[in-house]
């Protein structure tokens, strides 16, 4: 090969069959590179919030279907389950396995908590209104912001692949409770489907950890001038207490589960106790103890729980606001309330192991303290309300959705008191009851806020509008299968009817509640079909919505004085913030809406 | 819009409180309770219910009143320029903490009664849960478990009636849970510990065993059945179970098809 | 309308649809590739002309089956008639034993050991001679107990007549998968022709041996005194010496001088899985799986705890593993053992569990200690 002169090509004819193809392909690398700088690789913000959003809206589907698929066999045991049936078990008539069933519940809930809520929370709106909120022009760390993303992809990788090793994916529950998740041959998916579970979720923890670092320098860092703390709109105060949160409590989790996979893979007993006979496995290595996993797999999961509600709990606040054209009740209340939960979240963990074999005392102790979370939650209600009351209310998709979600969120925050009451805990754990708290908070609550936040800042996002009219069929038909489908499941609960069975009816004691079941599964199917209406509005909106301009909303928000969609650096005027970001209805101006960034009129300049 | 959208919310609290009505007067209530403390669960629960079934009627009344009241295409009057009130923030704060801790401390001694005082008693019958059944010891003649009169079965624990019971619970391989809904009782068995689980039936008859924590595919397999009968019943029960377990020959054909 | 097209849907796939669940062709240890089409369609003709389908068996005159029991347990799940139950089989054992039996349903992969393949016709724990069939009291009791140390559960709270149907159909299934054995070894190592004739004459020399199992059941000796702990102690005395003897009765050679079951090296096979060995794995459902010698320390009796059936064990052996028999049988009429050995090896063996070190894993008691 004839080496070339320093910095300079050989001439035509003397290249060799290498050089002349690189030199062919070097026409189209600078433009390749500049498409993956762009839309692929880019370290703007905003691309990197698009990014995840249609990645979560994806895995939102593969939920919602693996959801749809264990209603299927509740409400139709053993019978033909369709599409799986005859792809999987076609030997069996399309009878699913019952380890089958225990793997479509455990994906189910891991690709909802992992795949969807945390990262369309923090991801895709955190990334994609934080500067634009404060004023910023970007992240903090805008190579960090899209490692954090891409980190994400080697956690769909293990995921997707999980479901194709042999024994399956992950199938001891979204919980991997040791010792049947920590001895592979315990049970199907404890092969190779939970080590790769865990390792997903390993990848999912640092890319999180990764957004909330930025997350937090940002917001401390880079808001614009005038934008002082509590001139921060909620979504802001959110994403930055949720970002504390993450930072916190996700290295007890990673902790857990390099313990885990070490369990696994490197015959370690931190979570195997002595003397186990699982599925006649060989014998494993003990000194240790299972319950070691749930407190430090709780400790980080329950401020989970709340990383997956404060953003949308500021989102609607903001959206709320907007939409009533008022100012938002007691916004210190709100910041403080927000505060109080997060702080609270890391003392309750043990009242997810009320049953669990620890010692009782400390059921006590969490009981008190999980009691005295659910004041912020309702002093946040209550302030909702408040916006409300006295408002001029305008019925768009996002005002509806957001109302929905403090509509939603009542039911789940109230049923949320019957667990905390320990002796009660007794009879319902594990029970559906516990199955309709969480998707009261996580779907009537979070989903239905992020359905809210994407028809409200889709315009800025985009450049166009998102159509009303099928927004709101969206908004009605999920409103009304969704309650269907859950409201049932408390009374599922007080009957007693446990979680994760393949085949609860044949104990007497659940057999009556099969009508029940089928109901709800059909509620299921009708709130997976009204899906696709959203997913076709989005979808169509991208390409012919009808382009708006930089504030459809009248919002006073920051991001609406940028373009839409805003370009690189987001705004063309250095932003300066006056006020608070909810001064709607103020007789300081004719409008109804005062922007943050609009200079106050010579008058109240005067006065003060 | 406005009107539509009110009305939807309003169904929240009507179709929610109906809805709960219509179950509970159509067979959909909790199991029957044939223990002596289980009422304070159940009693506990209702009170709860009630405590925010006023809560919630009336957030969500309140919530879709406004979202008829305040529809901004209808309502003449200029929006509120308000940004809260503390007097209102103080009594919202505080008549939920008040309540929240009265609930809190209403309840300790229910929760102490049920897992922090186990009875003074040597156990009644040690069950092992294991990957998929409920395996049953009970002590033999000799009152110790351990020995070789044990008499081990099989999913089929019996009790006798009105008595203090102790059961022992461990597991052999993961995490299962004891669960007898008539009994309200529930407990995690837990590989590497002994865990003591008690309780009083007081009706004679037989109730369901669950399983209720993930033990792997065959969780919904682990039926066990609770038999509750007299003293003497029992007795005669367990000295039956230890003859068949002493046989060195086979039953008469009568005797060997009702062995279970 | 969304909700009507729902709806719908789902109520056509409720419950009993025409299903068209085959029996899975067995050609295990033939070559696959040496078996013709038309070979395989002559057998699936044969099958199916007298034994039917799994959901509409068929009884043929001299199995001495009963056709409503085997109606009872085949179909689909939950595809009760008229109240009676239907589907037994299918939503309590077919997940594990597959539809054909053979073992290898979805679950048996993730199962040690695999659940049984009835096809050979091979049963371990029985009151029968090791080369017999389990009588109907075996298979009741196996329903009843399940096998403790296994993934096989009890079924006792099923009803007795879900349990008979059960039983029946086990038996129906391992009648047609040993006649299918014959068969196939007819069709493609003979190259002949399934006649009527041949069918029904494999069919009979099947049937014919599930009908002597009941004259085959070991009645033991009666059992010397044991009544006083003096006795008891003698008695197990020499049932540890008899234990110990390695040419008499051989026990240490794969259950180890201290009986926890590490006796022998080498790597041994039960029957279902000796023939996987130097086969392609492909050819087989499941991949080999070891056998390994039961560990007497643990108070796990898979066959069941009775004196009699440990007896049992030692007397016949256990059919298909590498467990042998030390009583008389037809096959040796003077036995290894004399009935008083073994009784002694039973006393000894059930004492083995009380053992101080056989308990080391004693977990502590929640109540004495306070942990978290």
């Amino acid at each position: 090969m004839s080496t070339s002169v320093a910095g300079g090509h050989a001439p035509a004819q003397e290249r060799n069959i290498w050089q002349r193809t690189k030199h062919t392909l070097g026409a189209y690398w600078q433009p390749t590179k500049q498409f993956l700088g762009t839309y692929v690789f880019s370290r703007d913000h905003k691309v990197i919030g698009i990014q995840f959003l249609f990645s979560t809206l994806l895995w939102f589907l593969v939920g919602g279907l693996l959801a749809l698929a264990v209603r299927w066999q509740l409400a139709w045991p053993w019978s033909d389950m369709p599409v799986v049936g005859r792809m999987l078990f076609s030997a069996e008539g399309g009878q699913i396995s019952p380890e089958f069933y225990t793997m479509l519940f455990t994906m189910h809930a891991s690709i909802m908590i992992f795949f969807v809520i945390i990262p369309i929370l923090a991801g895709a709106f955190g990334n994609f209104l934080i500067p634009l909120m404060i004023g910023a022009e970007d992240m903090a760390f805008p190579t960090l912001n899209m490692l954090s993303y891409w980190f994400m992809w080697p956690a769909f990788l293990c995921m997707t692949a999980s479901f194709f090793v042999e024994g399956g994916a992950g199938a001891a529950g979204w919980t991997a409770y040791p010792t049947l998740s920590a001895v592979a041959g315990a049970a199907p998916g404890s092969h190779y489907g939970q080590t790769l579970w865990l390792w997903g979720l390993v990848f999912v923890g640092v890319s999180s950890m990764m957004g909330s670092v930025n997350y937090l320098t940002t917001i401390i860092q880079m808001r614009a001038p005038g934008m002082n703390m509590f001139r921060m709109p909620m979504t802001i105060w959110a994403m930055f207490i949720t970002a504390i949160l993450q930072a916190f409590a996700l290295p007890v989790l990673t902790a857990a589960l390099f313990m885990q996979i070490l369990d696994r893979t490197l015959g370690t007993g931190f979570f195997l106790p002595e003397g186990l006979l699982i599925n006649n496995a060989e014998a494993s290595a003990g000194g240790g103890q299972p319950l070691l996993w749930q407190h430090l797999f709780w400790f980080y999961s329950h401020p989970a729980v709340y990383i997956m509600i404060l953003p949308a709990m500021g989102m609607v606040s903001d959206i709320i606001s907007c939409n009533a054209r008022k100012p938002l009740f007691g916004y210190k209340p709100m910041v403080y309330s927000i505060a109080g939960i997060a702080g609270l979240g890391f003392i309750v963990w043990g009242h997810h192991m009320f049953m669990s074999g620890m010692n009782p005392a400390l059921g006590m102790a969490f009981m008190l303290s999980t009691m005295m979370i659910a004041l912020p939650s309702a002093i946040k209600v209550f302030n909702w309300l408040g916006t409300m009351w006295g408002g001029r209310l305008r019925y768009t998709t996002a005002m509806l959705f957001a109302i929905s979600f403090v509509s939603m969120f009542i039911i789940g925050g109230l049923s949320g008191i019957f667990m905390a009451a320990t002796p009660v805990d007794i009879f319902i754990h594990d029970t559906y009851f516990i199955v309709a708290h969480i998707h009261y908070v996580l779907f009537g609550g979070t989903a239905f806020g992020v359905f809210g936040a994407i028809y409200f800042w889709f315009p800025k996002m985009f450049g166009r509008m998102m159509n009303e009219f099928w927004g709101k069929i969206h908004f009605f038909l999920s409103f009304l299968f969704f309650n269907g489908t859950f409201f049932p499941m408390h009374i599922l609960g007080v009957g007693g009817f446990p979680r994760r069975l393949a085949d609860p009816y044949h104990y007497e004691t659940f057999s009556h509640l099969l009508p029940m079941n089928q109901f709800i599964t059909i509620c299921a199917l009708g709130m997976g079909a009204t899906q696709i209406i959203f997913a076709a509005n989005l979808v169509w909106s991208l390409f012919f919505g009808p382009r708006c301009g930089r504030n459809p909303w009248h919002a006073n928000t920051l991001e609406w004085t940028a373009p839409s969609p805003p370009g690189h650096g987001n705004f063309d005027f250095q932003p300066i913030v006056y006020r608070g970001p909810y001064e709607y209805a103020s007789p300081e101006t004719d409008e109804d809406y005062y922007p943050q960034t609009q200079p106050p009129p010579e008058e109240a300049v005067a006065q003060h | 819009m406005g009107k539509l959208a009110s009305l939807f919310f309003f169904a929240v609290p009507i179709v929610g409180v109906g809805f709960c009505y219509w179950a509970l007067t159509n067979g959909y209530n909790f199991p029957v309770d044939i223990s002596v403390t289980g009422h304070r669960i159940d009693h506990l629960f209702w009170f709860i219910a009630a405590l925010t079934g006023v809560v919630f009627i009336a957030t969500e009344g309140v919530l879709a009143w406004f979202v008829w009241r305040y529809d901004g295409s209808r309502n003449p009057d200029a929006a509120k320029f308000a940004h809260g009130n503390h007097n209102l923030e103080v009594v919202w704060t505080i008549v939920p903490a008040a309540t929240l801790v009265f609930i809190a401390i209403y309840q300790m001694n229910a929760w102490a009664d049920a897992k922090m005082r186990p009875p003074d008693m040597d156990p009644t019958v040690e069950v092992t849960a294991r990957q998929f059944e409920w395996r049953l010891r009970y002590p033999g003649a000799d009152g110790k478990l351990g020995t070789r009169d044990d008499v081990h079965h099989v999913n089929d624990l019996h009790v006798p009636l009105d008595t203090e019971i102790l059961v022992s619970l461990k597991s052999a391989d993961v995490l299962h849970s004891f669960f007898l809904p008539n009994l309200r009782v529930k407990q995690d068995a837990v590989p590497g510990m002994k865990i003591p689980v008690w309780f009083r039936a007081m009706e004679p008859g037989t109730y369901d065993l669950v399983c209720a924590e993930l033990c792997g595919w065959g969780h919904y397999k682990m039926k066990g059945r609770l038999t509750v009968e007299s003293r003497e019943d029992f007795e005669a029960w367990l000295a039956k179970k230890y003859q068949e377990q002493s046989a060195t020959q086979d039953a008469p054909a009568e005797e060997a098809k009702s062995e279970e | 309308m969304c909700v009507a097209a729902l709806v719908a849907v789902s109520g056509g796939c409720t419950g009993s649809v025409e299903s068209d669940v085959r029996f899975r062709i067995n050609l295990e240890g033939f070559n696959p590739a040496e078996v013709s089409t038309e070979q395989r369609q002559h057998l699936v003709n044969a099958t199916v002309a007298f034994f039917g389908t799994p959901d509409e068996p068929y009884v043929f005159d001299g199995t001495g089956l009963d056709a409503k029991k085997l109606q009872m347990a085949a179909g689909p799940s939950w595809s009760d008639e008229e109240g009676v139950h239907r589907g037994l089989y299918r939503k309590h054992c077919a997940h594990c034993h597959g539809i054909s039996g053979d073992g290898a349903g979805p679950t048996a992969i993730f199962l040690n050991p695999y659940p049984r393949d009835y096809r050979p016709g091979i049963f371990k724990f029985k009151s029968t001679q090791r080369a017999s069939k389990p009588t109907t009291a075996d298979m009741r009791r196996i329903l009843h107990h399940g096998i403790p140390g296994t993934a096989m559960p009890s079924f006792a709270l099923l009803h007795e007549d879900e349990i008979d149907a059960l039983i029946e159909y086990v038996k129906y299934l391992s009648i047609r998968g040993q006649t299918e054995q014959m068969l196939v070894s007819r069709l493609v190592e003979a190259d002949e022709e399934l006649t009527r004739d041949v069918i029904v004459e494999e069919l009979t020399l099947v049937v014919d041996t599930w009908n002597e199992a009941e004259s085959s059941i070991i009645t033991p000796p009666e059992r010397p005194p044991v009544d006083t702990p003096a006795q008891l102690a003698a008695s197990i005395d020499a049932g540890h010496k008899l234990f110990l003897a390695k040419e008499k009765s051989q026990c240490v050679n794969c259950h180890g001088p201290t009986g926890l079951g590490d006796g022998g090296d080498d790597k041994v096979y039960d029957d279902w899985n000796k023939i996987k060995l130097d086969k392609p794995a492909a050819d087989f459902a499941l991949p080999i799986q070891r056998l390994l010698p039961r560990n007497l320390r643990l108070g796990i009796y898979r066959g069941g705890r009775r004196p009699l059936d440990i007896y049992r064990r030692i007397h016949a052996g256990i059919n298909g593993t590498q467990m042998p028999e030390f009583g008389p049988s037809p096959s040796n009429p003077k036995g290894a053992l004399k009935a008083e050995e073994i009784w002694n090896l039973v006393d000894y063996v059930l004492s083995l569990p009380y053992e101080k070190s056989s308990r080391v894993h004693e977990p502590a008691s929640v109540a004495q200690r306070a942990r978290f």
